[in-house]
C-alpha cells in the first residue's frame, strides 16, 4: 500500500489545498474505562431494539408495535372524548381507562418483547462479537446488565407512551382539563408504576429466552408460544377445577402476571383479570409471584453471562 | 502548480526490535478441559516486537491468548500482561487489542460504524471514537469502503475489519488468532504487510498466532513453539535459523579434491544438488572453505550462505507439524 498523494511545497501561499499524510497518530486522548463501555453498550442496545443506525427493515417491527400501541391509547382517548360529549360522565365511566389498558395491551407488549428483546443478545453471540466485547474493559455482568437496562428503557417507553397519550387525550377531551387533572392525578404515578411492572416483567422473561436462542426467531417463537398456550390453557384449567387450587392455577397464565399487579397498583380489577378467579387471591401472593417471576430469571439471565469471564 | 508524490511511510517508531523486560509472561500455565490438558505448565516470555505463536491446530495457541486476555481462567500458573492479570483487572484489557481466528463481526452495521462502536466500548469518547474509526480505517486500507455494511465484505476485507477493531483504541499489545486463515494468497501477503506495519510503523507490539510457519518466519521477530499443550521451543526466529545456517558451494571440477581438502579442514561437508552443503557454518568455517578451495584448485561458481526455512528445523522432530505445513 502506498501512501496517499500529497502537494508539495509548490503550492504553499497560492492557496491551493494541501494534504498531509501524517502517518499513524497514537492515541493520547481520554480513556474513561469501564463506566464507558457500559454506557456504549447500553446505547448500542436501545438503538438495536428500535433499529437505528439500521436499514428499513430493522425499524418495521419495532416501530409497528409502538404505532399499534399508540393507536390503542389515542383510539380509547377519543372513544372517552365521544361518550363524554354524547353520554356524559356515566358513559365516560364504562369506556376502558388508564387501569384496564395493561389488560387489553399485556399481549402487545409481550410480544413486542418477544420479537424484539432477542435482536439484542442473539446476533452478538450467533456473529461472536461477545468475544470482542468480552475482551474490553466490560465483563459478562457489564455487558448483560447494559443491554437489559437498554432494553428495559424501550419497553418502558412501549409501556408508557400509549398511556400518556391516553392521559392527554383525556385531558383534553374534558371540558376542564385541569379539574380533570386536579380529581385523577393519582392516574400518573400508577401509570407510571404498572408501565414498570409489565415491563420489567417482559424485559427479564425475553432477555432470559433470548440469552438461551441462538437465533432470534427461535426465541420471538418460543416466548409467544409459551404466552399462546399458557393462557387458554390454564385459564380453561382453572375455570374447571374451580376453589383455590383454580385460582392457583391460574397464576400460571404469564401474561397476567404483571396485570394482576397493575391491578394492585390501580386499586381496581380490569376486565382481562375480572373474569380469572386468580385475581381473588391476596395482593401478597400476586406480588410475590409476580417477583418470582422478575427475580428468578434475572439471577439466571445474570449468571448465565457472568461465567463468559473468569 | 501542483505537483503529486507518492508520500513515504513514517520512520519506523519501533523498528529494532529490544528485548527489556517482558510484556506478556505466562508462568508454569496449565489449563485442562476435563481430561484434555490444553496447555501444560508451560512458561514463556513475550518482548517488544512481532512474536509468532506457533503450533498446529490444538497445540494450545487459542487458548494461551484466551487466559492472556482473560477470557479463560488457567487451572494452575499465571498470565500477566503489561503487569496485570486481565481475568482480575478488568481495565488493562482497554490497552489491549485482539483479532479472534473465527468469525466476529455483525452484517447489518457499516464498518465506520462498528468500529467506533468498538472504540466507545473500549473507554474513548464518542467523538474521539468516531475519529479514531475513521483514521484505522484508513490504515488498514478500508476507507473508502467505511459506509457499506459489513455483510456485503469480502473476505480479505473482513479480516481487515477484524484487524482494525482489534486496533482502533490504539492499544499497547495486539493478539492476531490465525490472522491469514481462509485467506488467498494474494490476501495473505496483504494481511502479512499489515501485521508487519502495525507493528514497524505503529510502534504496537505483536502476538501472533498461526500454525503457517512460513507467515511466521517472514513476518515475526520471536516465536513460541507449541506442541501438544507444551513449549518446544522459544527464542528469535534470526537466532533459530542461523544456528542451522550452510553454505552451499558449486565448483566447475575437482569437486572431490575440495571434498578431500574440507575433510583434512574437519569441515563437514556432504554432496548434495551438484554441489557442496556445509551445515552450521560459523565464520571461522568459512575460512577453512576458502583455504580449501585453494589447495584444491577448485574454480569456483558459487558460494552462498543458505538460511534453513523454520519448516525445516521442526520437521524432523514433529512428525504432526510437518503434516500441518504440507497441507
Amino acid at each position: 500500500m502506498t501512501g496517499p498523494s500529497v502537494a508539495t511545497g509548490d503550492a504553499v501561499g497560492r492557496g491551493d489545498g494541501t494534504v498531509f499524510d501524517i502517518g499513524y497518530q497514537r492515541y493520547d486522548g481520554p480513556r474513561e474505562g469501564r463506566g464507558r463501555a457500559r454506557l456504549a453498550v447500553f446505547k448500542d442496545g436501545v438503538r438495536m431494539a428500535l433499529g437505528w443506525g439500521r436499514g428499513g427493515r430493522a425499524k418495521i417491527l419495532p416501530w409497528s408495535f409502538i404505532g399499534v400501541m399508540v393507536l390503542i391509547g389515542f383510539i380509547l382517548a377519543l372513544v372517552a372524548g365521544a361518550a363524554l360529549l354524547f353520554g356524559g360522565p356515566d358513559a365516560v365511566e364504562q369506556i376502558p381507562s388508564h387501569s384496564d389498558f395493561y389488560g387489553i395491551t399485556s399481549i402487545f407488549i409481550l410480544v413486542f418483547a418477544a420479537v424484539v428483546a432477542p435482536e439484542l443478545l442473539c446476533p452478538d453471540r450467533r456473529n461472536g462479537v461477545i468475544n470482542l466485547y468480552l475482551v474490553r474493559p466490560l465483563t459478562g455482568s457489564d455487558y448483560i446488565l447494559a443491554r437489559w437496562v437498554a432494553f428495559l428503557v424501550v419497553s418502558l417507553i412501549v409501556a408508557w407512551l400509549p398511556q400518556f397519550v391516553l392521559l392527554i387525550g383525556r385531558v383534553m377531551g374534558n371540558p376542564d382539563p385541569a379539574a380533570y387533572l386536579r380529581d385523577n392525578w393519582l392516574d400518573l404515578p400508577r401509570i407510571l408504576a404498572a408501565g414498570a411492572a409489565i415491563a420489567l416483567f417482559t424485559t427479564t422473561l425475553a432477555m432470559l429466552v433470548a440469552a438461551f436462542a441462538s437465533r432470534r426467531a427461535y426465541a420471538a417463537v418460543f416466548l409467544v408460544g409459551l404466552f399462546a398456550v399458557t393462557a387458554p390453557f390454564t385459564a380453561a384449567l382453572s375455570a374447571e377445577v374451580e376453589g383455590t387450587v383454580g385460582q392457583w392455577i391460574g397464576l400460571f397464565t404469564l401474561s397476567n402476571i404483571p396485570v394482576h399487579v397493575n391491578d394492585i397498583i390501580f386499586g381496581e380489577v380490569s376486565e382481562v383479570t375480572g373474569s380469572s378467579p386468580t385475581s381473588e387471591l391476596s395482593a401478597t401472593i400476586l406480588v410475590s409471584w409476580y417477583l418470582l417471576w422478575v427475580v428468578v430469571p434475572g439471577v439466571i439471565l445474570w449468571a448465565r453471562y457472568r461465567k463468559l469471564t473468569p | 502548480m501542483t505537483r503529486a508524490v507518492d508520500m513515504p511511510h513514517p520512520t519506523p517508531v519501533a523498528a529494532a526490535p529490544s528485548r527489556g523486560e517482558p510484556i506478556v509472561a505466562a508462568r508454569d500455565l496449565v489449563k485442562r478441559y476435563g481430561d484434555v490438558v490444553a496447555l501444560d505448565g508451560v512458561s514463556f516470555g513475550i518482548y517488544d516486537g512481532i512474536t509468532g505463536i506457533l503450533g498446529e491446530n490444538g497445540a494450545g495457541k487459542s487458548t494461551a491468548i484466551k487466559i492472556f486476555l482473560g477470557l479463560l481462567e488457567p487451572t494452575s500458573g499465571t498470565a500477566i500482561v503489561l503487569g496485570e492479570d486481565a481475568s482480575t483487572n478488568v481495565e488493562v484489557r482497554g490497552k489491549l487489542g485482539y483479532m479472534p481466528e473465527h468469525d466476529c463481526l455483525p452484517t447489518t452495521v457499516t464498518a465506520a460504524e462498528f468500529l467506533t462502536h468498538m472504540a466507545e466500548v473500549t473507554g474513548l469518547p464518542p467523538l474521539r471514537a468516531r475519529t479514531r474509526a475513521a483514521d484505522t480505517l484508513r490504515h488498514v486500507g478500508l476507507f473508502e469502503e467505511r459506509y457499506r455494511a459489513i455483510g456485503g465484505y469480502s473476505t480479505g476485507m473482513k479480516q481487515r475489519v477484524k484487524l482494525a477493531q482489534a486496533l482502533v483504541h490504539d492499544p499497547r499489545m495486539v493478539f492476531l488468532d490465525e490472522p491469514t486463515a481462509g485467506l488467498d494468497p494474494a490476501g495473505r501477503e496483504e494481511m502479512l504487510d499489515l501485521v508487519r506495519k502495525t507493528h514497524r510503523e505503529f510502534g504496537i507490539s505483536i502476538l501472533f498466532s498461526s500454525h503457517l510457519m512460513s507467515d511466521v518466519e517472514r513476518t515475526c521477530d520471536r516465536i513460541v513453539v507449541l506442541q501438544g499443550g507444551a513449549l518446544v521451543q522459544a527464542g528469535e526466529v534470526s537466532d533459530l535459523t542461523s544456528e542451522t545456517e550452510s553454505v552451499f558451494i558449486e565448483v566447475d571440477a575437482n569437486q572431490d579434491a575440495l571434498l578431500t581438502e574440507l575433510e583434512a579442514r574437519g569441515v563437514e561437508a556432504t554432496v548434495a544438488a551438484g554441489g557442496i552443503h556445509v551445515e552450521n557454518a560459523d565464520a571461522a568455517a568459512y575460512d577453512r572453505i576458502r583455504d580449501a578451495i585453494v589447495a584444491a584448485e577448485a574454480p569456483l561458481r558459487r558460494l552462498a550462505p543458505q538460511r534453513r526455512a523454520l519448516t525445516e528445523l521442526f520437521t524432523p522432530e514433529d512428525p504432526p507439524m510437518a503434516t500441518e505445513v504440507a497441507s
